[in-house]
């Protein structure tokens, strides 16, 4: 069915016209001219381009094709081919789990971002609270330089199925010996670990379980045992005291594990009443630096002036001796009659006996404060069990060590008796998550996952449960402790399953294990109290005094807040951070008395680079002798007393960097904190300190720091043009003298849109304890920049906490009354007071609403933001500095080298596991420019995101930073003030609140709230 | 040629030198050969500034920490650099535009060098700015380029880019206000050389000086203009260098006298750097007919001027953070917390250096010795460096927040970098007097009738002006016309 029809597309087409059959012919105008160009031979062979040009052509082309692949890094990312139900790139995911590494116990929880924890932060809901350690654990889990990846036998790598057999068949071979094997464990507060360690024991009658800590709380655990007939410490509900009185327990520090979330609750003026709390003590702790009233007094008088305050309470005699603070303990005696059950009193001396009359006193006074119900587990230690096994191991009576993250080999006071008695024990197994003397010291070395990577329980407390739950995939080749004791035991359960079997069947009663899991705690109360059994007191008194031989100097052994008991001591974050007290980073020292220092020839100049320099002392112990240890002048150090702390001296598998300060363990005889017999002796050379802060007091420059006393807060109008003590800053206006707020030179913002941001801190319940400083390390990728940096005074930290000791002279009038010329006074000012007064002051940027720093950056790279805040653009920046030294706050951080991907620098930011920690949703600054706090603008923007998405308002109380949700005590609190029901909102208008330097009229966001003290006795 | 001098009046050139010899006279350090000293300064300067370069390139290459600066004192030597070296310019200004409104012929011999002094001075001047930035190589970004980025802007609140402008415009002005000055005298050089590169080098950089009538009309002119221009520039340059100290809050810099008193200090430091270049270049180059010590003895008394007002303010400022009795003032770079803390040597320096030393000026003789016045101009050099860096790093060293408070210990990369600056200086200084005529000799001449002690004597002898000198010079004696006073 062909067909001829034959379309037209014009009468002129069908007509056939010849413009049309023109135009068709000549569709293509012009042909290519291949012939003319082929065709004629002549043109080709007198074209230029030869042969051997074009090859060179397409040789050069080549080349530079190959050349210019050779450029450019190539970065590979893996996208999911599968991607994980619960993973959201670029959306956080938050996990309830629980840190305990045998020193540190916390309930937390941890802030994951594409399968990397990244933060943690305290699981408030469980009463949980973290410290700068626990903050810094999450990098911890990365350190790629100190923790085992591999199981080892002799150095050398073995298979876990080869360890698993060889260390099974040794067992049963000493079982069959019937040799004894000890399992030498930290504390692990864990109940199902506890059971399969009973297991395990069942398994191998031979097996004996010991508890050891590094830093020991024998004397409490005994004492309470003695007492109540429970192996634990006591709990003390501080926030309910009226009187608190301790003898050297550092209880805002490491003492118990720490209460300072109590301890806040009860310094909180608004309620009318404070505790009063009155710290005696030899070495300046966090505690005592806390405390309305600190008494200086040496070691031995320590234990005399708790006698003698037995003595004053009871009327009855024990054995002491007269003390140079026995006035003191006669008033003290007093405030804790008039407090009576409300009062307690506790005590640091790691003795049994000195516990023992702590306890014998809070039962005088019918304490309510000390808690004998929710008894605290985490120091189980058993320090004669430990030295029983170092003198088993001499003597050739154990067969068998298997250490589970401990390191005896470092922290025993006789470490060198443990190693050398170590070649007397056949079977050695180092289960650890990172290496360490003990486990260098060991035949087999296991690693054991970190805690993030690991299942597990714990107890605490009693009666309050926690679970721990892994964050991320196994980074190395680990195990779980646990696992390869069910395994040693010969059981095939893995210790997932048995945990939940252990926790469905003995522990959860009333809920579900998702449940459980879900919140990380599970709390089932206590109720049966303990009964306390009566102790004779005069024998134990007469122990107590005679325990103690007063010498000359006195040694009394702390840990600090960075490094604790040192296992973290590998750690860029925690080596950086400043001690709160010292505010020396990088370093322990020898704290002394500034009267010693002047007997001895203690000198800590100021060099002209602005850092410090001390001496070296010989220090002899009990006949220890510990060479060139730095020395630092501490104020409020008892005379006749020295500090050292702990934890510092690790050399074995660290980073070079982070081999600093000097290892104390050696003089820990006894587990005992108080050592006496103590000689000193000056050497020669200079130590290198790197301290952040060089000028220890306020130079009676009190419009920074704010500070009255309870009396005045609750009886003197704050305002008061004379004896206010929150008085707003005057400054002078045509020829007045008015408020410095009343007046403007600039236009204020626009705040009734959209969010205004505002942190306020409060000076009275802030301790100090710097964890908000290590949350903002990890939230913002804040770098770690080494001991020599800090040094010269480049720190990086965002947030810092300002220490300042009070003078003798504190104010003009006080000089006026002591008739000083105006050059003493400012001398007397600048000078600290030999038992100063403490005060603790965050300081980040202000984000002022008139910003100084705004002004004068010439390329408009900090600018004033919507919500409040003072923005940083790093990009922008140019880095002239000027907005530096135009912050009257200084709080601005400049980037003088590249701190990232720098040999230079090699902490976490120049490694891949250490770069795991980074927060994406922060960038890593480059050299060159100046950065700042930004009040966790990318967290405050997430929680706007979020709520937009889900098509809702910002809830109250929702905003947050990374330094308000680490602290514990509720110092600081951030929120929108545009919404009314946010916590910061009254606490903006509160007659305590002011800002710093308000004369300058910066107009900050930053909100401080006075600090009061009890002045007032009970 | 009613021409009447007090015969009181010191010659301002001495010796018998008559239009020719001045002619030789300048010529000849650019026709001849460098001597052995001009070659050992010379590479003394170059090896200082090759020093300085490296320091500069190491800098840029690793990161502003090689410096001694801190979290709490952002700026020390480079700004205290950078304040020095800008003041030193500002008397190459006030003697060629200032002076010249003033008809203050004296500065004729010494206009040239003091201007070229501002050039490179600035030169030094402009470097620290940059190379003091994290980020060097977007320095660009001060400038107010328009750009794709939307709203990217300059900040016209932040004084550094007063700076900016302040020091761009300057450095124009000055240039083309001395290279207007050097037409004439190029083009001297170029009607006598004898090279042919070197011909077509001064006639190129001459613009075509044709010594024509209409050419001394424009030239004349175009100074009084450029001068005019040039005159406010001696008052805001600095006033608005001192406005980075000024406008901030820090204690001790947020003064409201620091325009004035900056001024009065860098005029202070600047006659004292001439006076220390020309104490070397007049025995260097044969000049001492033209810079004689009526010339010092003028400057030594703009010295002593600018050096009270200087003094005055030092005074004013101590007894302001006396008298506030602030414990914030207490510590200022002038106060008694300054005399008595760390940088107590550095306090004392300045009194000792910027104050002390200078009243030796009121003596006569001292004042017209050659010898003294380089040696305390050296004296002002150093107190000046010393009062820039006693503002800087007193005041930072003591912020608002005692735990701020720090020190400053320089590196040798700061020192290198100052050090490179000083050479950098020299060999522009030293090449520039081997190449360009170091004095203004068409202006010298116009003077050299009423001034020079040859054609006095000829005056005193015969009563009569000498005459064919006076045809050569006669279209630009507009000058000498009104020179009555």
């Amino acid at each position: 069915m062909a067909s001829n029809k034959k379309y037209w597309k014009s009468y002129q087409e069908l007509e056939n016209d010849t413009v049309v059959q023109n135009v068709a012919n000549n569709e293509f105008v012009q042909d290519i001219p291949t012939d003319e160009f082929l065709g004629n031979k002549e043109t080709l062979e007198s074209s230029s381009t030869t042969r051997r040009d074009f090859l060179k052509y397409i040789g050069f082309t080549t080349a530079a094709a190959t050349v210019a692949a050779c450029e450019g890094p190539v970065n590979k990312s893996i996208p999911y081919v599968v991607k994980p139900n619960d993973i959201i790139a670029g959306v956080a995911d938050w996990y309830a789990t629980s840190m305990a590494d045998g020193y540190d116990f916390a309930n937390i929880l941890v802030k994951t971002r594409e399968g990397r924890p990244i933060q943690i932060m305290p699981n408030k809901d469980a009463k949980g609270s973290t410290t700068a350690r626990v903050q810094a654990s999450v990098l911890s889990l990365y350190d790629e330089k100190l923790r085992l990846k591999e199981p080892s036998k002799a150095k050398k790598k073995i298979t876990w199925a080869d360890a698993h057999n060889e260390i099974g068949t040794a067992l049963t071979q000493l079982k069959e010996a019937n040799k004894e094997v000890v399992l030498l464990t930290g504390t692990m507060a864990s109940p199902s670990t506890d059971k399969i360690i009973s297991e395990f024991i069942a398994a191998y009658p031979n097996v004996k379980h010991v508890v050891y800590d590094a830093i020991s709380e024998y004397g409490a655990v005994e004492a309470f045992n003695a007492m109540y007939g429970v192996r634990a410490l006591p709990s003390y509900k501080l926030g309910d005291a009226k009187a608190i009185v301790s003898f050297g327990a550092d209880f805002l520090g490491d003492w118990h594990g720490g209460f300072e979330v109590e301890y806040a609750e009860g310094r909180k003026p608004e309620n009318g009443e404070m505790s009063y709390h009155v710290q005696f003590e030899s070495n300046m702790s966090l505690t005592g630096a806390n405390a309305d009233k600190r008494v200086v007094v040496k070691p031995s008088d320590q234990v005399y002036a708790l006698l003698n305050l037995y003595k004053a309470l009871t009327g009855t005699n024990v054995p002491s001796k007269a003390t140079p603070v026995d006035a003191e303990i006669k008033k003290v005696a007093q405030v804790l009659k008039k407090a009576g059950k409300d009062a307690v009193v506790v005590t640091g001396i790691n003795d049994k006996n000195a516990q023992l009359i702590t306890l014998a006193i809070n039962k005088v006074l019918q304490s309510e404060i000390i808690d004998t119900v929710n008894t605290i587990h985490t120091r189980q230690g058993d320090d004669m069990a430990v030295q029983q096994l170092v003198s088993n191991m001499k003597s050739g009576n154990v067969g068998g060590l298997i250490t589970l993250n401990v390191d005896p080999a470092f922290t025993l006071p006789n470490a060198s008796e443990f190693t050398g008695a170590l070649d007397k024990v056949s079977l050695k197994v180092a289960m650890s998550t990172e290496f360490n003397s003990t486990v260098e010291a060991m035949d087999y070395a296991l690693p054991i996952s970190h805690y993030l990577e690991s299942w597990g329980d714990t107890q605490f407390r009693a009666g309050q449960y926690g679970l721990m739950q892994p964050t991320i995939q196994l980074l190395f080749n680990t195990a779980q402790a646990q696992d390869i004791l069910l395994k040693w035991s010969g059981s095939d359960s893995n210790y997932y399953n048995y945990l939940k079997t252990y926790w469905s069947d003995s522990v959860i009663t009333d809920t579900s294990w998702n449940k459980v899991l879900h919140d990380g705690f599970y709390h089932t109360g206590v109720t049966d109290a303990p009964e306390a059994k009566d102790i004779d007191v005069a024998s134990v008194a007469s122990a107590l005094a005679g325990s103690v031989k007063g010498s000359k100097y006195e040694l009394s052994l702390y840990t600090t807040a960075g490094l604790g008991d040192g296992k973290q001591a590998n750690n860029p974050w925690l080596q950086e951070f400043p001690d709160p007290i010292t505010r020396a980073s990088w370093d322990n020292y020898l704290s002394i008395s500034m009267a010693d220092a002047n007997e001895l020839g203690f000198k800590n100049p100021v060099r002209d680079n602005g850092a410090i320099d001390g001496n070296y002392a010989t220090l002899k112990v009990n006949g220890v002798t510990l060479e060139n240890v730095p020395v630092m002048i501490q104020p409020g150090q008892a005379k006749g007393s020295i500090g050292l702390s702990l934890g510092y001296g690790r050399t074995v598998g660290l980073k070079e960097e982070m081999q600093v300060g000097v290892n104390a363990y050696p003089f820990y005889k006894d587990f005992n904190n108080f050592q006496f017999d103590v000689s000193i002796e000056k050497t020669s050379g200079w130590h290198q300190f790197a301290c952040t802060q060089v000028q220890k007091t306020i130079a009676g420059r009190h419009d920074i720091l704010k500070v009255t006393t309870l009396k005045e807060y609750l009886t003197v109008d704050p305002k008061d043009h004379h004896h206010g003590w929150n008085k707003p800053a005057y400054v002078s206006y045509d020829h007045n003298e008015v408020e410095a707020n009343s007046i403007d030179l600039w236009d204020e913002h626009n705040r009734e849109m959209g969010h205004h941001f505002k942190l306020s801190i409060d000076l009275n319940t802030c301790t100090g304890c710097g964890a908000c400083v290590v949350a903002c390390h990890a939230e913002n990728n804040v770098p770690v920049v080494g001991k020599k940096e800090v040094r010269i005074g480049r720190d990086m930290h965002w947030l810092r906490i300002d220490r300042y000791y009070s003078s003798e002279v504190e104010t003009r009038e006080d000089a006026k009354e002591q008739g000083l010329s105006r050059a003493e006074m400012y001398r007397a000012l600048e000078t600290e007071a030999e038992n100063p007064e403490v005060t603790f002051q965050p300081m980040m940027c202000q984000h002022c609403n008139h910003a100084p720093c705004e002004t004068v950056c010439p390329v408009a790279a900090t600018t004033h933001g919507r919500q409040g805040q003072n923005q940083m653009t790093y990009n922008r920046c140019v880095g002239t500095r000027y907005c530096a030294n135009n912050c009257p706050y200084r709080v601005r951080r400049f980037n003088w080298f590249n701190y990232s991907n720098n040999d230079e620098f090699d902490y976490n930011m120049n490694s891949d596991y250490g770069k795991m920690v980074l927060n994406p949703d922060v960038v890593v600054r480059s050299r060159g420019v100046m950065e700042k706090c930004s009040f966790c603008i990318q967290s405050t923007q997430a929680t706007i995101l979020q709520a937009k998405k889900e098509g809702r308002a910002v809830r109250t109380n929702e905003f947050s930073t990374a330094c308000s949700s680490a602290c514990s005590t509720g110092a600081l609190v951030f929120g929108d003030v545009n919404n009314k029901e946010d916590a910061v909102t009254p606490l903006v208008t509160d007659k305590r609140a002011y800002g710093v330097l308000d004369y300058l009229q910066t107009k900050p966001n930053v909100i401080y709230q006075v600090k009061v003290r009890n002045t007032n006795e009970a | 040629m009613s021409h009447y001098e007090a015969p009181i009046r010191e010659p301002l050139v001495l010796g018998d030198k008559t239009y020719h010899d001045i002619t030789e006279d300048i010529a000849k350090p650019i026709e001849g050969k460098a001597n052995k000293n001009w070659y050992i300064a010379f590479y003394i300067s170059l090896a200082a500034m090759l020093w300085g370069f490296g320091c500069i390139f190491y800098t840029i290459g690793t990161g502003i920490g090689v410096w001694g600066l801190s979290k709490n004192i952002g700026w020390a030597w480079d700004i205290t650099n950078f304040v020095w070296w800008v003041g030193i310019g500002h008397a190459g200004t006030l003697i060629s535009a200032v002076l010249l409104l003033f008809r203050q012929k004296w500065r004729m011999a010494i206009n040239r060098s003091a201007e070229a002094m501002t050039i490179f001075a600035v030169f030094q001047a402009g470097l620290f700015p940059i190379i003091h930035m994290g980020r060097p190589w977007n320095g660009y970004w001060v400038l107010p380029i328009p750009n794709t980025y939307g709203s990217l802007w300059v900040n016209f609140n932040s004084p550094l880019l007063w700076d900016v402008f302040a020091i761009s415009t300057y450095l124009s002005v000055s240039l083309v206000f001395w290279w207007t000055g050097l037409l004439p005298d190029f083009a001297m050089i170029r009607d006598r050389a004898v090279k042919p590169f070197q011909k077509k080098i001064y006639s190129l950089i001459s613009f075509g000086w044709s010594g024509r009538a209409k050419d001394w009309q424009r030239f004349e002119e175009v100074s009084l203009v450029l001068a005019g221009l040039a005159t406010p520039l001696v008052l805001s340059v600095h006033t608005i260098v001192s406005f980075d100290f000024a406008t901030s809050v820090n204690p001790g810099w947020h003064s409201t006298i620091f325009p004035p008193y900056f001024v009065a200090g860098a005029i202070f430091s600047g006659f004292a750097m001439v006076q220390t270049l020309l104490g070397i270049m007049r025995k260097v180059t044969n000049l001492e007919a033209y810079i004689t010590r009526l010339h010092i003895e003028y400057m030594n008394i703009v010295i002593i001027l600018t050096g009270g007002i200087v003094a005055v303010a030092y005074a004013t400022e101590f007894f302001i953070a006396w008298y506030t009795g602030s414990p914030y003032e207490y510590y200022t770079y002038l106060s008694v917390g300054a005399a008595t803390g760390p940088y107590w040597w550095a306090f004392y320096s300045l009194l000792l250096f910027n104050i002390a030393i200078p009243q030796l000026l009121w003596i006569k003789k001292i004042r017209r010795s050659f010898v003294w016045s380089f040696i305390i101009s050296i004296a002002i050099n150093i107190g000046m460096w010393f009062e820039r860096f006693d503002i800087i790093a007193i005041v930072l060293s003591k912020g608002h927040l005692p735990s701020t408070w720090w020190r400053f210990e320089p590196t040798f990369v700061d020192v290198g970098i100052f050090i490179g600056t000083i050479g950098f200086f020299f060999v522009l200084f030293l090449l520039y007097a081997r190449t360009f005529p170091v004095i203004a000799q068409a202006e010298v001449k116009t003077i050299l009738k009423s001034s020079g002690e040859f054609y006095k004597i000829r005056r005193d002898e015969e009563g009569i002006p000498t005459k064919p000198e006076i045809k050569v010079k006669k279209a630009k004696g507009k000058s000498t016309k009104k020179d009555k006073e």
